[in-house]
């Protein structure tokens, strides 16, 4: 694998970026420019970075901006530009590390850090205006060529996927990682950062981690060695234990000036820990946590106390924090479409409208699972809530997204979405109501928090989601409809898990209560697998039982409908073609479905429109089946709106979310115009494949299975199934192979192997050679599939790494055996795949799929605009 | 009216499926840029495979294609639309490889699409190693080859894999 070293000179350098942008005419601007918190060494996105520069002497910053200038001058870009430097601490002297001639993350980031829109700005000067010609649309009346002020700090964190991948390498270099971020905006770095934290969702609300204070003092000082994700903690954990800053700095390169910040939060800390009860902790010292961010949940646990009871000392008072506007111009104009951050002290610059608002609770960053989806979600919302005649204000923290476009709500708060931080909002908007159902998991998890609050929630009941979202609940709800579920039952011990599960019968899922998102979860295939399974995940003390289900080995279909609390407009069926055991986001999804019989999709309306009506759904609900041996099973319900809704919405027609949104607000389905049940399906077919970035991550798992990996998707549209299909492939980057490109490898799981004999057979008499590892080849040639037999990683990985740089493999298709051991064949196998950048196909039924492709072979398949569709 | 007042019909290049270091931030510029050029007056045809954007709502642009974002694939939206003119500085790394690999093999040149915004060669000498180190040297900035990706080359490879590879940095 290629990947760029850092030359050793540079390294440990402070990483400084400018955005600047320039005309057809040759003026140029600097939107801002941006530190990097760790010095050269880690991509930028994987480096947390503050705007504006905090560490940069008066000479380094205008020898930077000259030179950045200077180079978008003579490379002649027209539009946003992000260059980025390394620059010697100890003397002037620079490095040009990179330039993008173009709108990138950075300049997201840039564009959101000072109300400054960048790309906005870019398409004009493509459209040969100059930037005096162009309007600031936050001020409204200062123009393009005016540099943004920034009286503030703005931090972006990165969010990085390894709460899913545990076992992954959690190093971060040159090669990024994060699948999105945050940005948190301030008046010091202390303060941002903290919020940084909590918007992460991580499950942290302050820099003191627990797994970091058990280490040993040697055990921690290696991990100040160690680049990772975790930096920032380490840091303050070697801070908290007294380290030298000087040591600290030594090791890790980071500017003083920002571990000095860490150690002011951790000295609040030590403080606060200190007085050992709340009652000892006064007005001045709970002003001084709050100016520097820590939430009250934090404090408490500091103070041995809860935060209820923070909460209520702080009111009483009287700290409350101030809102503070972002205007672009440092308050010198009056800004017409500003955005909001929290501050404690001060005056508060955001004012309720006087109209009806509401408040939408958004996304966060962007995740494994939670992705660009629900901040589609979050838009449409906000759009429809406009169109009704509210006065609309989003919370969302993600500095990518649309939904933290200035002028897409009202008003926009740049802010964590914990209980606490809503509260403050909510205090200051009083809205009407709020949304909680297009946000994702965030929002819904919010729901509680913001009843508490004794705010309203537009949209389904707090106690309706907690009947879907609560085990016990839901499964007396099926029950009470006669609806089934695939039998399971809760257990502790790996005893319990094994007699369920022989009771159950194998394969059966295991996975723990508390989490959601299919996180932790497991096929077991037998009694081994079971006890190994229970035996990690009693690793720690488990307060929630352990759920084992009978897994069903079938089709997974899913809806998403609307319900005004009675009647229930189905837009469209989804039809998963891997079968269940692969995460619904992680499978290839089809629209209109192609293999289900009337009589099962009759039954997927009908238990649909009885769940939604029982639970009272007002707005969303997301609901998926497996159909198994002609029965049909429910397996989830998410009373909100879910990753499928975008895509449904737009090859329907029918706009989802808005209509979710007039429901919530009392508007009855059958006046929409839409009609109820089940939106009769288009002649045209779209299907929805994942999209990875498995050779971003080393040392993860390949195979799919129950927890989701994909980062992804991409649509293929067209009229027939088949070219729907040949179109998804292509958008995903998987070219259909062809025998002149290579043979065909398959690995395949004992129990899988009857099923890939039939496609070795057939992919054989398509004209591929076919190879198979060595128990695989076995049981082809005895089935006379002729397969020459290839080696094992680990047997001789030599020669398997020549057979795969000689090219004479184009695809390989290997479905896991259990276990998410590392040291595993198929796992070394499937991960050499990436490596070497071949494709490989991990299910039998996406297999099967593609084998379809191929019978077809190329085809030039007519674009099909949505404008095309017959709706 | 655009100030170039010979763009009628602009193709946008959106940046496809969400991959590590390409993800919702060119949904937003994306976004952005198909607003501005219906604000001002402009037909905008949009391609970007990706589904769960904003940007492919049939009311950011008057034409949706989600379709692969693949030389071929463009080249037949190019034929059956006829734009005028390409606006790919918005499409993240896909977008820009796009609008080159569009240029390399003539397609602009054929169908007469003018790409808006940087010029191609302005982004190859930003873009190739050699060229930028060149044009660095000329000006007298400093700059570090080891340091810089080989961008032409993984994109390369990008488009024949069905990953790309390990190296792209955006």
């Amino acid at each position: 694998m290629h990947e760029n070293l850092i030359e050793k000179s540079v390294a440990g350098w402070k990483e400084i970026e400018y955005e600047v942008i320039r005309d057809g005419a040759g003026n140029c601007i600097t939107v801002c420019n941006m530190e990097n918190f760790d010095p050269v060494g880690v991509h930028t996105g994987d480096s947390i970075v503050v705007a504006p520069t905090q560490t940069l002497r008066d000479g380094e910053a205008y020898m930077l901006r000259h030179a950045a200038l200077n180079i978008i001058s003579a490379l002649g870009i027209e539009g946003g530009c992000n260059v980025q430097f390394a620059l010697d601490p100890n003397s002037m002297k620079y490095y040009v590390i990179e330039v993008n001639p173009r709108v990138s993350r950075s300049s997201a980031l840039a564009s959101k850090a000072t109300g400054y829109p960048i790309a906005k700005v870019t398409t004009r000067i493509a459209l040969g205006y100059t930037l005096d010609e162009i309007a600031n649309g936050v001020t409204g009346c200062t123009c393009a060529c005016a540099e943004p002020t920034v009286d503030y700090i703005v931090l972006k964190f990165p969010r990085w996927p390894f709460d899913k991948f545990v076992y992954a390498d959690k190093h971060i270099g040159t090669k990024m990682k994060a699948t999105g971020e945050i940005m948190a905006i301030s008046t010091n770095f202390e303060s941002a950062l903290l919020k940084a934290v909590r918007s992460l969702e991580t499950g942290m609300d302050s820099l003191a981690v627990p797994a970091l204070e058990a280490l040993s003092d040697e055990a921690l000082e290696k991990q100040l060695h160690e680049i990772n994700t975790e930096r920032a903690f380490v840091v303050a954990e070697c801070l908290r234990r007294g380290m030298d800053i000087a040591h600290v700095f030594d090791v890790t390169r980071i500017d003083v000036w920002f571990l000095k910040k860490i150690q002011n939060i951790v000295e609040m800390e030590q403080a606060l820990r200190l007085l050992g009860s709340a009652d000892k902790l006064d007005r001045a010292m709970l002003l001084d946590a709050k100016k520097m961010g820590m939430c009250d949940r934090a404090i408490a646990r500091f103070v041995c106390s809860d935060e209820m009871t923070i909460r209520a000392m702080r009111r009483e008072m009287n700290i409350l924090p101030a809102f503070r506007k972002v205007d672009t111009c440092g308050g010198e104009f009056e800004a017409v479409s500003p955005y909001f951050y929290s501050v404690y002290g001060g005056a508060t610059e955001a004012f309720p409208s006087g109209h009806k608002t509401v408040v939408v609770l958004g996304s966060g960053p962007i995740r494994i699972g939670q992705g660009i989806e629900f901040d589609y979600c979050s838009v449409h919302c906000v759009w429809a809530l406009k169109r009704a005649g509210f006065d609309t204000v989003i919370i969302n923290n993600n500095p990518e997204t649309v939904s933290t476009d200035f002028d897409t709500a009202d008003r926009l708060y740049f802010e964590p979405l914990t209980p606490e931080d809503v509260w403050n909002i909510l205090e200051i908007e009083q809205p009407v109501g709020v949304v909680c159902q297009f946000g994702g998991q965030t929002a819904i998890k919010l729901a509680k928090a913001v009843r508490q609050g004794g705010y309203a929630i537009l949209g389904t009941d707090l106690s309706d989601i907690d009947a879907a979202e609560d085990r016990e609940l839901f499964n007396q709800l099926l029950a009470s409809l006669g609806i089934p579920q695939p039998k399971g039952t809760t257990v502790f011990t790996a005893d319990e898990a094994a007699a369920a599960a022989k009771a159950l019968g194998y394969p059966v899922l295991v996975r723990p209560s508390y989490v959601l998102g299919g996180q932790g979860m497991e096929i077991a295939y037998d009694e081994k697998h079971i006890r190994e399974y229970m035996d990690i995940i009693n690793l720690n003390v488990q307060e929630h039982p352990i759920l084992v289900d009978k897994y069903l080995l079938g089709r997974e279909i899913e809806v998403d409908a609307i319900c005004d609390g009675e009647n229930v407009l189905i837009p469209g069926i989804m039809e998963h073609i891997e079968r269940a055991g692969i995460h619904s986001g992680d499978s290839i999804s089809v629209y209109p479905p192609q293999h289900l019989a009337p009589r099962i999709q009759r039954m997927v309306t009908d238990y649909t429109v009885s769940i939604a009506r029982s639970l009272h759904v007002k707005g969303l609900v997301n609901i998926q089946f497996i159909e198994y041996a002609g029965d049909l099973y429910i397996i989830e319900v998410n009373p909100r709106s879910s990753r499928t809704v975008p895509y449904i919405s737009k090859v329907t027609g029918i706009p989802i979310v808005e209509l979710g949104v007039r429901a919530s607000l009392g508007e009855k389905v059958p006046a929409m115009g839409f009609g109820t049940g089940l939106y009769p399906p288009a002649p045209t077919v779209a299907v929805k494949m994942p999209v990875f970035s498995f050779e971003k991550l080393n040392e993860v798992e390949v195979a799919l299975g129950p927890e989701m990996k994909s980062t992804g998707e991409a649509l293929g549209l067209a009229e027939t199934a088949e070219e729907a299909y040949l179109k998804g492939f292509a958008s995903t980057k998987m070219a259909i192979p062809r025998p002149e490109e290579g043979g065909v490898l398959f690995a395949i799981a004992d129990h899988d192997k009857r099923e890939a004999l039939g496609l070795a057979e057939t992919f054989a008499s398509l004209g591929f050679d076919i190879y198979a590892t060595t128990g695989t080849a076995h049981m082809f040639n005895h089935n006379y599939v002729g397969a020459q037999p290839v080696p094992r990683p680990g047997e001789d990985t030599d020669a398997l790494a020549k057979l795969f740089d000689s090219g004479k493999i184009r695809l390989i298709i290997t479905t896991p055996t259990h276990g998410r051991d590392p040291l595993r064949a198929g796992f070394r196998l499937r991960r050499m795949a990436v490596e070497y950048g071949i494709a490989c196909i991990t299910s039998i039924d996406t297999a099967k799929l593609l084998m379809k492709c191929v019978k077809m072979g190329s085809k030039d398949v007519p674009p099909l605009g949505l404008h095309d569709l017959v709706l | 009216m655009p100030k170039k007042e010979w763009i009628r019909k602009v193709l946008v290049i959106g940046s496809g499926p969400i991959v590590i270091g390409q993800a919702a931030e060119f949904d937003y510029a994306g976004t952005q840029a198909c607003r501005v050029l219906k604000e001002e007056g402009l037909e905008v045809v949009l391609v970007n495979s990706n589904p769960a954007t904003i940007m492919t709502d049939t009311n950011i642009a008057d034409k949706v294609y989600l379709e692969p974002l693949t030389v071929e694939s463009i080249e037949r939206i190019i034929a059956r639309e006829r734009p005028d003119s390409l606006l790919a500085g918005l499409g993240g790394q896909t977008g820009l490889n796009m609008a080159m690999e569009l240029d390399e093999r003539g397609i602009l040149e054929k169908y007469n699409v003018q790409l808006l915004g940087t010029k191609i060669d302005a982004i190859r000498r930003a873009e190739d190693r050699e060229d930028f180190k060149n044009m660095m040297l000329a000006i007298g900035e400093p700059c570090i080859d080891s340091v810089r990706r080989t961008r032409s080359s993984c994109a390369r490879s990008a488009r024949t894999a069905c990953a790309p590879p390990a190296c792209t940095k955006t």
